[in-house]
């Protein structure tokens, strides 16, 4: 197996056997689905400080030889998407997409197919720490003596998302297309374990929506809000107004306060206007904890009209747990579910079959309140009204539980440093 | 719909007021954690020696060593705010396997070294406790602090445990209280801590060196940056993390100060004898806190030192185990279990069973043990500071944040410093006449 390390430092040759330099690093390009070497980075010669490797003829022991000259030697040339695989890789953190987990790169594998060198694996494993440390061998005897094995822990190039490339966003986006492939979940597990400035280079490579539920999906709002902070505005507020208003609400508490009216001022004007509504409500409420995602039909609509105009709203599932009934003053007036709707006649006025008396909570309830009423009448959601009886809101009911249970236990990762 | 720019957020706000508060608090928080285990037992024993033998001659030392701790704290605080990540991390990235393997090796010598004394304080304050036990104090008390340690760092209460103790390291007011009831000669007290002394003995040196190297140790380097990177910063609250260093450095230096006071008007003053391999050293300490506390001195003085030495011994393993751990890329985590983080839970065992068990040797000598790591990291940070000068100036890890000109003179001074004192200690060794 050909690895990094063995290129790395070995000496560079000429034609005529002229010493050029040694290896500082090797350079490649972001081709699919393998990296190709592109180029030699040289250190010890002042006048050639990379080659092409096209120019490379032959290597072994720790050793490289050129098919040229050294005077006819052109500097390697550039291409976008380049990476130099021992200052931007090596010993770095990367995403091992199977395992869904960041390791650190030990060592790389590389292989020869076709005349081209490709990067085609990552070393994650001991045997890795010890070839860069020249123990290697010696670690295998001892495991030999001991008819022991010693595998190789390597995980396929086409396995993994290089987390940090540079700072340069075009780049990023391309790195982490395997990345925006898994569920907003796992992605939000693996952002966990980054450094803030390899969470935002996730985000700024993940589209709207997904970058909208995988904030979601990351517990604390400290972290969600240091994860906007470090994005532009512009990218920042599109992200937001694909969230949940209850959830941009909670994350803006937590920003600095200039920060977040910024950010609101780019959001699109009715989505900043139900964060606005809910800011305004102490976190510890009703109105703190309800979303202004549900659906509200009026009650001079019949069940065919009504159904007519949920195809409209298009909503989100977890936004239909029940479809209320309003006047035009949006004055609550009764509640149905959805079976209700599809087993009613189509020509019946929803107002005539509709539950009248609504359990309802007002905006300054607290939390143990509304955990108390949706447990007693075992709502999935309860609509909350001001004193004109006037729905604002709903809070669902996994909303209230994770603001009345104790921390979660089994929750994230537990951290400590 | 109102527009952001004139908006009234009345009760958010308020909220987001209070969380202004709890902003600062929660801040103010690595820094002081760091600054208060700093006073551990080695810390307690080191700085005790001291006022213990020399009186007041060292306190000028402790001006020395708060800048040298600033220099060197606000730099990994630094680090762990805008890198996120741990100091052991940006050595592996920075300078590859080989270095850190080396950098690592030295850190667990130097840690595990340190955990002994640890374990080490807590046999001596068990002993003090129960003197009526005798020995059997400490065969008793090593074992169960060690479970104790192990058990509540692994179930994920450390973040309680590592509070109520930070609560209990009120305990120190009593040297302050001691210091001022011994009347020690003020004027002298405040001359000594401008003015510098030195005296050309090796004992003096030898003290010398383990006041700055129980002070500024490589692992607080490792805790401190781990504990601001933990807490997920933005590089906007970098001024909050300062203050937060310093009010930790400050918490450090005045307890130490109260500490060489109190021990230079009781113990020296009195003329009593200290020496370290003597295993009623611990006893005759505690005399500094007979002005406060009477017949109850020996008492306070082994709570005091029971505290610190668990706060470190929970602390310090558990440090040094993420740092090699993070270093290596292995699996780690308190909430693993063994088949999902061998390296870690090896690495943290074995530094507490070797701990714990060194503690336990029969009939070793308890002050000059806790004192000895002083030496050992006194020795090591010469080697640390320049990896730390090396990344703080990195701009691929700094970017805009990386050292100033201010910074780097400070840093380069310190460690000027630091490599005198260390070929200072060197010499005292091989050249044994030097010194008289």
């Amino acid at each position: 197996m050909i690895f990094l390390s063995d290129f790395l430092n070995a000496e560079v040759v000429d034609v005529r056997q002229h010493r050029v330099g040694r290896v500082r690093d090797l350079v490649v390009v972001m081709t699919e689905p393998f990296p190709k070497v592109t180029g030699v980075i040289l250190k010890g010669n002042r006048k050639v400080r990379s080659l092409d490797w096209s120019v490379v003829r032959s290597w072994d022991n720790k050793e490289l030889s050129l098919k040229v000259d050294a005077a006819s030697l052109q500097p390697h040339s550039r291409a976008d998407s380049e990476l130099w695989l021992s200052r931007q890789i090596l010993d770095k953190q990367i995403v091992d997409m199977d395992g869904r987990r960041v390791v650190r790169v030990n060592d790389l594998q590389l292989s020869q197919v076709e005349g081209a060198l490709l990067v085609v694996g990552v070393d994650i494993g001991s045997r890795g720490l010890a070839r860069r440390v020249g123990l290697e061998g010696l670690g295998r005897r001892v495991t030999a003596t001991l008819k022991r094995d010693w595998p190789q822990k390597l995980i396929s190039w086409e396995a993994v998302d290089p987390v940090k490339t540079d700072v340069n966003s075009v780049k990023l986006r391309i790195a982490h297309t395997k990345l925006a492939k898994l569920h907003p979940a796992d992605i939000a597990d693996i952002v966990n374990e980054l450094s803030p400035d390899d969470r935002s280079a996730v985000f700024a490579a993940l589209d709207d929506e997904k970058a909208a539920d995988t904030l979601e999906e990351i517990d604390e709002p400290q972290m969600q809000a240091s994860i906007l902070e470090r994005l532009d505005v512009e990218r920042a507020s599109d992200i937001l107004e694909a969230m949940a208003p209850d959830e941009v609400a909670d994350l803006l508490a937590d920003m600095p306060r200039e920060r977040a009216q910024q950010l609101l001022q780019k959001m699109e004007e009715d989505e900043a206007g139900d964060v606005e509504e809910l800011l305004a409500y102490r976190e510890d409420t009703a109105g703190g904890l309800m979303t202004t995602e549900y659906v509200a039909v009026l009650h001079t609509l019949t069940a065919a009209e009504a159904i007519e105009r949920l195809r409209e709203l298009e909503p989100d599932a977890e936004s239909v747990y029940y479809v209320y009934v309003i006047d035009e003053e949006e004055h609550l007036l009764g509640v149905l579910s959805l079976r209700d709707l599809i087993v009613a006649k189509p020509e019946t006025k929803i107002r005539d079959f509709m539950i009248k008396n609504v359990i309802s909570v007002r905006l300054d309830a607290g939390p143990r309140e509304v955990a108390e009423v949706t447990s007693k009448y075992n709502l999935l959601a309860v609509p909350v009204v001001d004193e004109h009886n006037r729905i604002h809101g709903i809070v669902t009911v996994d909303d209230v539980m994770e603001r009345v249970m104790p921390a979660r236990a089994g929750g994230r990762r537990r951290r400590i440093f | 719909m109102a527009r952001a720019d004139n908006l009234a957020w009345p009760a958010r706000y308020l909220r987001s007021r209070r969380a202004k508060v709890l902003m600062l608090l929660s801040v103010v928080g690595p820094g002081v954690i760091t600054g208060n285990t700093d006073n551990d037992a080695t810390g307690i024993t080191g700085y005790a020696l001291a006022g213990s033998q020399f009186g007041y001659d060292l306190l000028w030392v402790l001006l020395v060593t708060a800048v040298c701790l600033w220099a060197v704290m606000e730099m990994v605080a630094r680090m762990g705010v805008v890198t996120g990540k741990g100091l052991s991390d940006l050595i592996r990235e920075r300078f590859g396997v080989a270095p850190t393997l080396a950098a690592m090796i030295f850190l667990f010598v130097a840690n595990a070294a340190t955990t002994v004394a640890e374990f080490t304080g807590i046999a001596a304050a068990a002993a003090l406790l129960f003197p009526f036990a005798g020995d059997a104090a400490r065969y008793v008390a090593v074992p169960i602090a060690a479970i104790l340690v192990w058990f509540l760092v692994l179930r994920g209460t450390f973040r309680i445990v590592e509070r109520v103790l930070l609560v209990l390291t009120l305990v120190y007011v009593s040297y302050a209280a001691s210091a001022f009831l011994a009347h020690p000669p003020w004027g002298h007290v405040i001359r000594q801590t401008f003015v510098p002394t030195l005296r050309p003995t090796t004992a003096f040196i030898l003290i010398f060196i383990s006041v700055v190297g129980t002070t500024i140790t490589p692992w607080m380097a490792f805790f401190q940056q781990s504990n601001v990177a933990d807490k997920g910063l933005h590089p906007a609250d970098l001024a909050y993390e300062r203050i937060d260093t310093g009010i930790g450095i400050f918490m450090t230096q005045i307890v130490a100060f109260f500490i060489i006071v109190a021990c230079g008007a009781t113990v020296f003053a009195h003329h009593v004898q200290v020496d370290p391999s003597d295993p009623s050293a611990f006893n005759k300490i505690a005399l500094s806190l007979a002005p406060l506390a009477g017949h109850y001195a020996t008492l306070l003085f082994a709570i005091g030192l029971m505290n610190a030495s668990l706060m470190a011994a929970s602390v310090l393993p558990l440090t040094t185990t993420y740092a090699i751990t993070e270093a290596f890329g292995f699996e780690r985590g308190i909430d693993k279990s063994f088949r999902e983080a061998p390296a870690f839970l090896i690495i943290y065992t074995t530094l507490i069973v070797l701990g714990a068990g060194v503690a336990m040797f029969p009939g070793a000598p308890l002050a000059l043990i806790t004192n000895l790591p002083n030496i050992v990291n006194g020795l090591m940070l010469p080697l640390l500071l320049p990896v730390l000068i090396i990344l703080a100036n990195d701009k691929r890890v700094l970017g805009q944040f990386r050292n100033g000109l201010l910074a780097n003179a400070l840093a380069g001074v310190v460690l000027v410093f630091l490599t005198g004192v260390t070929v200072m200690f060197l010499a005292s060794i091989f050249l044994p006449g030097l010194f008289g």
